[in-house]
């Protein structure tokens, strides 16, 4: 029965505007609604903590190398949150990231390719898987997780299919030049990054287009009964995830200067950790791109610290599952707080 | 109450349906030969549930596919099934479920799908003119901004707020035809005058209003003509005057019903379940007690508490206070498990969703509740499981091929009995049911019908709530009628008319004073 949410008839018009409260309550509802703010102060926190230990955490050249590892994750974390949004999942960007610099190289050094040319096939072939993707998720209601696991097992497969396991030696210099540059003392990738989340928090929350993907994410059935194009809007996030993870790809040649077809899957996990540490719903409709920003940056700070720390390698993985265990543990009690408002 | 206006401009014909029927596998829902629809007026729709007063509703906004016939808006033809097409030819629709997207803010729900008419960019938000145009829409249909803060996120908000957000949406799309459906609901008195005052000024300046009431004043007092649904039909077409409660109670409820061979009331037989004071979220106080191989009904409007009390003494609802005693044994239930060790079985109201595995065998299907019965340790018995289940089906009667074959290939009315075989076989002592026919075809009616008898002859004591009062009137000894969460009113198989237990549904006396702790405010 769908009337349930029979009311008591009320005598007064209901002010919506919340009573005045302890200001704890205030607070619990600023970080329910905003939940970026808690990524950021988090980000702050574990920065100060682990650079008053380790002194090399915070020199230039560290932080050179965590930009550029930034700009792996993060740019996957961008696109991953823009198929999540939808109520999605992109499984794929990792093996697709890794097989974008298999083919990437493979164009500039077996088929002799000059290498912008190269990039932008590789990047053309990304976006039509993205859209292949979108394709089977609208017209023929293909689960998400089921249509880029295929695109995941694929890719993987490709990348040492072209390569028979060997790495691709003698690319372009121009591939370095991306990834090595710096402007100032500025990495090129964490600049791109930081291009990355501009483009896609101004799309998001600038255009209509934006919008109208947080709509769909949020109630599609709403949205689809106020006339927005769902299939469409929901084919575009696959679209740009599946684009973003090539231009990744391509970035990481560049940095180790071979293309390696081990590289890539695994990734995903990250990108998707990031998300949800950043306060992106798996349920779809939430989240925003400063949080997913700052659930990358955190999530490399702690990957970096730990390591600054001489933690032993093996136990980072654990941490990282560990921040993201708290945050889907975060991610609920906030859903508690809204109540039936949502599933 | 307003007279029907003489001005010309009411005699345009705004929409013209023609022969429009639809049908749920068997049964036709709706079936209207010839309905116009004039300019300039409110018109109310009343009718028992499952009347089709919802399915004409979709069928004219697009959101309900119309098997047949012909529907005109202002001379073009409306396109079934197209919630855009009725969009374009301004048929709007304000449901009950409201389609808001909680995450995004009142603005960007009111301006959905839209850009605000003065957005300076095509593709840009202009945030202010989107803000601006949010707060029009809310004082246009007489709120202020300031009761309705348009950058709230619209989860935070409470239900009330949120129906009228979905009216103010509606309204600011200018429609021609305005379908309110049971828009006061889950509004208070004051909003509920509001959305009133509006369906009126809509239609004074020329617009219509489909208007659907399930309080009957409301409807009486907004309405300039009044339609009453009964089994899909258009029974009665009144004019304001002649639209009196009792008028649109017997037109509702039909003339004389073929009651049953009234049944033997149990007496002296042990009371099974004793309820006392039981509140829940959205019910009661409830007072009740049902005896064994006594069949008890539980009737009322939709959201009066019929499912939420069978759900609370199921387990699957928690109680928020009150006690029960089952066969003198208190009961207070954490879950539904607690439910069926106490020897409770629920049938619940949406058979594909919560009673079935449609591809999964009839033999898993009905034996599912008693595997760790017929099972060695944890180890199932193939055999004994299909003897269980062939014992099961000759049982209820299911009529098949094999055990075998998927449950989701048999007729509605033999899934059905399917379930109450798999009841059943948990030997319950109290049997709940929520719509036990919902969806099945009359012959199949009857056969359920018979086997809740059955239930209570074998000594159950059986609670079951219906939208239909002809079930409840033919198949219960007494008859609980729920209003807001309450039981207002318990009637005797004797004494049980429509009449009496529509107007106790209806009831507006007491609706007035402090209402139950419904506290479904998300």
């Amino acid at each position: 029965m769908t009337a349930q949410s029979q009311l008591a008839p009320q005598e007064t018009v209901p002010d919506p505007r919340p009573r005045p409260r302890a200001s704890g309550a205030r607070l619990l509802r600023t970080l329910a609604e905003s939940p970026e703010a808690g990524v950021i102060i988090a980000c702050v926190v574990v920065f100060v903590v682990i650079a008053a230990k380790a002194p090399t955490y915070s020199s230039v050249a560290n932080l050179q190398v965590m930009g550029r590892d930034l700009a792996q994750v993060g740019i996957l974390a961008i696109g991953e949150s823009l198929v999540i949004l939808t109520g999605g999942i992109d499984l794929s960007v990792g093996a697709l990231a890794g097989l974008a610099g298999i083919l990437a190289a493979w164009f500039n050094v077996d088929a002799g390719l000059p290498a912008p040319v190269a990039i932008l096939i590789t990047l053309v072939i990304c976006a039509a898987i993205g859209l292949w993707h979108g394709a089977m998720v609208t017209r023929l209601n293909v689960p998400p997780f089921v249509i880029t696991l295929v695109t995941f097992t694929v890719a993987q497969g490709l990348s040492l299919a072209i390569t028979s396991g060997t790495p691709i030696n003698g690319i372009d210099p121009l591939f370095s030049n991306l990834s090595a540059y710096y402007i100032d003392t500025v990495p090129v990738p964490a600049l791109l990054f930081v291009a990355a989340a501009v483009v896609a928090w101004f799309a998001l929350e600038r255009t209509y287009i934006g919008r109208q993907i947080y709509a769909v994410g949020g109630n599609k059935e709403a949205a689809r009964l106020a006339g927005i194009p769902t299939g469409r809007r929901i084919t575009s996030t696959y679209v740009a995830s599946s684009a973003l993870a090539g231009l990744v790809g391509i970035l990481v040649i560049g940095r180790m200067n071979v293309a390696d077809p081990s590289v890539g899957p695994g990734w995903e996990l990250i990108a998707i950790a990031a998300a949800v540490v950043g306060g992106v719903s798996l349920f779809g409709g939430e989240g925003r791109i400063a949080g997913i920003a700052a659930g990358a940056i955190l999530l490399e700070l702690i990957a970096n610290g730990l390591l600054a720390l001489h933690v032993s390698p093996y136990f980072q993985q654990v941490v990282q599952g560990a921040v993201l265990g708290v945050a889907i543990l975060l991610d609920r009690v906030r859903a508690n707080y809204f109540g039936r408002g949502r599933r | 109450m307003t007279e029907v206006p003489t001005d010309p401009r009411s005699r345009a014909v705004v929409a013209r349906l023609r022969g429009v029927h639809k049908s749920y596998g068997p049964v036709r829902v709706l079936d209207l030969p010839e309905l116009d629809l004039h300019a300039g007026q409110v018109i109310g729709v009343v009718g028992e549930n499952g009347a089709g007063k919802s399915t004409l509703m979709g069928t004219l906004a697009g959101s309900v596919r119309r098997d047949g016939g012909t529907i005109e808006v202002d001379g073009a033809a409306l396109e079934p099934g197209s919630t855009e097409a009725a969009g374009r030819l301004g048929v709007t629709m304000v449901s009950q479920e409201f389609p808001l997207v909680g995450q995004m803010s009142v603005a960007e729900n009111l301006l959905l799908g839209r850009r605000p008419r003065r957005s300076r960019g095509r593709y840009l938000v202009d945030s202010r003119a989107l803000r601006a145009e949010a707060e029009e829409m809310l004082a246009e249909i007489g709120l202020s901004a300031a009761a309705i803060p348009v950058n709230r996120q619209v989860r935070a908000l409470p239900v009330p707020t949120r129906q009228m957000i979905e009216i103010a949406k509606a309204w600011g799309r200018r429609p021609r035809l305005l379908i309110l459906d049971e828009p006061t609901s889950s509004l208070g008195p004051v909003e509920a005058a509001m959305v009133l005052g509006l369906a009126r000024r809509h239609a004074e300046g020329g617009g219509t209003v489909l208007f659907i009431g399930h309080r009957l004043d409301e409807v009486r007092e907004v309405s300039d003509r009044v339609l009453v649904l009964r089994n899909g039909r258009l029974v009665a077409d009144l004019q304001p005057g002649e639209a009196t409660e009792e008028r649109l109670i017997r037109e509702m409820v039909g003339g004389e019903i073929a009651h049953a061979a009234p049944k033997a009331r149990p007496t002296g037989s042990d009371v099974v379940l004793r309820i006392e004071e039981l509140t829940a979220d959205g019910l009661g106080p409830v007072t009740l007690e049902v005896r064994a191989g006594e069949i008890v009904g539980l009737a009322g409007l939709m959201g009066s508490g019929r499912s939420r009390l069978i759900h609370t003494v199921a387990g699957a609802q928690p109680a928020t206070g009150g006690r029960m005693w089952l066969a003198d044994t208190a009961y207070a239930p954490r879950g539904p498990r607690d439910g069926t060790t106490a020897g409770i079985a629920l049938i619940p109201e949406d058979r594909k969703e919560q009673s079935l595995v449609p591809f999964a065998s009839i033999s898993s299907n009905v034996t599912v509740s008693i595997l760790e019965r017929i099972s060695r340790g944890v180890l199932l018995e193939p055999r004994r499981q299909r003897d269980e289940a062939q014992a099961i089906a000759a049982h209820v009667n299911v009529r098949m091929q094999s055990v075998e074959q998927p449950i989701g290939s048999l007729s509605g009315g033999n899934q059905q009995r399917a379930i109450f075989g798999r009841a059943f076989a948990t030997r319950p002592r109290l049997l709940l049911l929520d719509e036990p026919t919902r969806g099945v075809d009359v012959g199949a009616k009857a056969e359920i019908y018979e086997l809740i008898d059955r239930a209570a002859d074998e000594g159950m004591a059986v609670l079951v709530a219906s939208s239909e009062l002809e079930e409840l009137l033919s198949i219960c000894h007494r008859i609980a009628v729920m209003n807001h969460g309450r039981t207002v009113e318990v009637i005797d198989h004797g004494d049980a008319t429509k009449e009496r237990i529509m107007t106790a549904a209806a009831g507006t006396a007491n609706l007035t004073t402090t209402a139950p702790g419904n506290g479904a405010i998300a």
